[in-house]
């Protein structure tokens, strides 16, 4: 290249004494000025990066393969190379074995895998396996110094290497090796004229843990392998848009695109873990439309198709447009993110009688999300959906991600004397010394993962809140908030309280907390209470 | 000197340079290494060091422990002879905590709770690493697993100032929470305003 650029320049500059002396190009560059000399090093070395940037032209795209084994899984990255997906030999047979030999000469690669022999040659879609010849359905690379082999290398060839069971579907990206049933599901969906119900059934029992991300919604499935029958299910509805499995990252999880923002999402998980049912909606508007015969001037679809609800078409009209005025466009409802405590193998406190804390939380968080959705003022996000193992930090996540305007999060405990009681917290910083009842310090920089240090104050508000309106309730007995340690609040970026019901332990029996007039109570009132705080924000 | 008695020479000063070597390795590990206690031979050192303290005079250590009725902590005093080093002294406060109150109180800690290492730091963070018999002791929920770790934490900070803060590790490790409440990811300050009762 530089050869050239020197050509150039000659020709450019001092053509004339190339023809008139006869010069041949080491004389040139003795006449070529200083500065020429670094503009012509310039254009060499752009000529020569971009030439390095735009050459691996061929490989458009690289995905994870993932391969299942009976106690773990591995990913690998995959290669597309001219349309087809193209795996990394050596690590994928070091996968289910070990290499005893290697030869590697120009186009030529000799492998002695256990009692095997396998030859490979550059361009040639033909392996020799021992005495076998077997043809892959895509020759064979070579791609950055690596012996890259189609996929279906794994059930053409591989299978033979190994004694176990080798699954693998052409078209995915994913292997199942050794003994191992992976599950499916199946996907079902009805809509309705306020949303839309999906209801997935599994072959085998699942956990779910939902987070929401760029927009979409995200179902963890838990740890057991799944080989979908489709990878994915496009709809053409105001609700969702498409339901895609996933599991390039080794985690099986559903990755739900809505149709449209501000929808709520409520996974539920029944029948042992076997069905999973979620529910897409429309929120409630925030206040009763004008009753008034004056009706708003319609509005253009330009300005409504940006922040106005979809609408799902009538069931007795058929069409799509609304029959009455259109609603005006409001700001989305706030936020509020239900935690219920514990869950999976973590159980909680646990009652005389047998109650698990974790299920009976989990139950009282029901009940509050669906007092909180009657009120039609919020939008619910629950950071555990079923009998899941979630960290705390997946915890704050899901509030963080959703920008919860609210977090509460319910435990039962031993709170000593008489059930029921209910005590409500907020954080307490373990680093610094007991904060005021107005709130901590407010410091400049405050640690991600401590930012309920920044909301204390206003923590503090809906912790006292929610606890004169609890005052009200006949035959509970209701601590003053207080300031606690509590883990789930720390990295919560709202204002956060803890609520806790008791009494729950080992002595006595939950039959009060169980109780459903109790807890219809205690949920319509910490509704209330959060309406009311609302309404006064506003 | 003849050629054979050169090599017999070089031998016997090859082996001699080997014995050497031999020598030295055997006097560096038995001399300078320090000897690989178990787990329970350092367990049974650290205790002996607490009993260690009773050639000294009688003083009055003051413990908390979590209210049955209350939202709070009541203070306890008793006598007690202090260690020489405040590290032993951190472990005779949580001892005392294991044993119990002599009031009709909660327990921070279970009486099979094992002291298995205290160390002290400069800045005076207080590390204590106990057992995971520690949390059979605790009653469950938030105030109760609040109220076992400001025990533990106002019990050592008021009897020992050196310790202005606790770090408590369970089994060695760090962890988030005993039972899934209290905040156990940073070194925790003592709460005055739990103490409710004198003694």
């Amino acid at each position: 290249m530089t050869a050239i650029a020197i050509e150039w320049q000659g020709c450019f500059d001092i053509d004339f004494e190339v023809y008139e002396k006869g010069k041949r190009l080491q004389s040139l560059k003795k006449h070529l000025p200083g500065s020429w000399r670094k503009l012509l090093l310039s254009l060499t070395l752009l000529i020569s990066g971009l030439g390095l940037l735009l050459w691996p032209a061929r490989t458009l795209r690289s995905d994870n393969f993932v391969f299942y084994f009976p106690n773990s899984r591995r990913i690998i990255p995959l290669e597309v190379i001219d349309s087809v997906q193209y795996l990394p030999l050596l690590p994928v047979l070091n996968l289910v074995g070990t290499l005893s030999g290697l030869t590697e000469r120009r186009n030529n690669l000799k492998v002695a895998f256990g009692d095997s022999h396998i030859e490979l040659h550059d361009g040639d879609p033909r392996v020799r396996l021992d005495k076998k010849t077997l043809i892959l359905a895509a020759p064979v690379r070579v791609s950055n110094g690596k012996w890259m082999v189609p996929s279906d290398f794994l059930t053409t060839v591989m299978a033979r290497l190994t004694s176990q069971d080798v699954e693998y579907q052409i078209g995915t990206n994913r292997v199942f090796i050794g003994n191992i049933k992976p599950g499916s599901f199946t996907l079902r969906m009805e809509q309705e004229s306020s949303g839309a119900k999906l209801t997935f059934q599994f072959t085998d029992k699942v956990t779910v843990h939902t987070e929401s991300a760029n927009g979409k919604w995200v179902m963890f499935l838990g740890d057991h392998p799944i080989q979908p029958l489709e990878q994915s299910f496009h709809f053409q509805n105001p609700y969702v848009s498409e339901v895609r499995f996933d599991d390039q990252d080794g985690l099986p999880k559903l990755v739900i695109t809505p149709s449209a923002a501000g929808l709520n999402f409520y996974p539920e998980l029944s029948e042992g873990g076997k069905t999973l049912r979620a529910e897409v909606s429309k929120p409630a508007p925030a206040q009763p439309p004008p009753q008034t015969a004056k009706a708003p001037p319609p509005a253009t679809p330009s300005s409504t198709a940006a922040t106005a609800p979809p609408v799902a078409p009538g069931p007795a009209t058929g069409t799509a447009a609304p029959a009455g005025p259109a609603t005006p466009a409001g700001p989305p409802l706030p936020v509020v993110a239900l935690d219920a405590g514990h869950g999976g193998e973590d159980n909680g406190a646990r009652s005389r009688d047998g109650v698990l804390e974790k299920e009976l939380v989990a139950q009282l968080v029901e009940r509050v999300r669906q007092a909180l959705l009657t009120t039609g003022k919020f939008r619910v996000i629950m950071t555990r959906t079923g009998d899941a193992n979630v960290t705390f930090e997946q915890r704050a996540v899901t509030a963080n991600v959703a920008g919860a305007a609210y977090f509460l999060t319910f435990h039962a405990g031993d709170l000593g004397g008489t059930s029921p009681q209910v005590a409500v917290y907020t954080y307490q910083s373990p680093g610094l010394a007991s904060p005021s009842p107005e709130g901590g310090a407010n410091p400049f920089f405050v640690a991600w993962d401590r930012i309920q240090e920044n909301h204390l104050a206003q923590s503090g508000k809906l912790a006292q809140t929610v606890e004169q309106d609890l005052a009200v309730l006949a035959g509970v007995t209701v601590d003053p908030a207080t300031a606690a340690p509590e883990r789930t609040l720390r990295s919560v970026n709202a204002p956060a309280v803890a609520i806790e019901i008791g009494s729950l332990s080992p002595d006595v029996d939950a039959g009060p907390l169980t109780d459903p007039a109790f807890q219809l109570h205690l949920s319509s009132i910490v509704a209330e209470a959060l309406s009311a705080l609302q309404a006064g924000g506003a | 000197m003849s050629r054979r008695a050169k090599i017999f020479w070089i031998a016997l000063l090859v082996v001699f340079a080997g014995g050497l070597f031999y020598l030295r390795s055997l006097a560096r590990r038995v001399f300078f290494e320090p000897p690989a206690h178990s787990d329970e031979s350092a367990k049974a050192r650290l205790s002996e060091a607490v009993l260690q303290s009773g050639a000294g005079p009688n003083e009055t250590a003051v413990l908390f422990f979590p209210s049955l009725s209350g939202r709070g902590l009541v203070a306890e005093s008793r006598p007690i002879k202090w260690a020489p080093s405040a590290a032993d002294r951190v472990r005779q406060v949580l001892l005392a905590l294991a044993e119990g109150p002599s009031q009709r109180l909660g327990h921070p800690l279970a009486a099979a709770t094992t002291v298995r290492a205290v160390f002290l730091t400069l800045d005076g963070t207080a590390y204590v690493d106990l057992s995971s018999d520690l949390v059979s002791g605790i009653y469950p929920g938030i105030e109760a697993e609040s109220l076992a770790v400001y025990s533990i934490v106002n019990s050592i900070t008021t009897n020992i100032p050196a310790v202005k803060r606790v770090k408590i590790l369970i089994q060695g490790q760090e962890v988030d929470t005993l039972e899934g409440h209290a905040d156990l990811t940073e070194a925790i300050v003592p709460d005055p305003t739990l103490v409710k009762g004198n003694p």
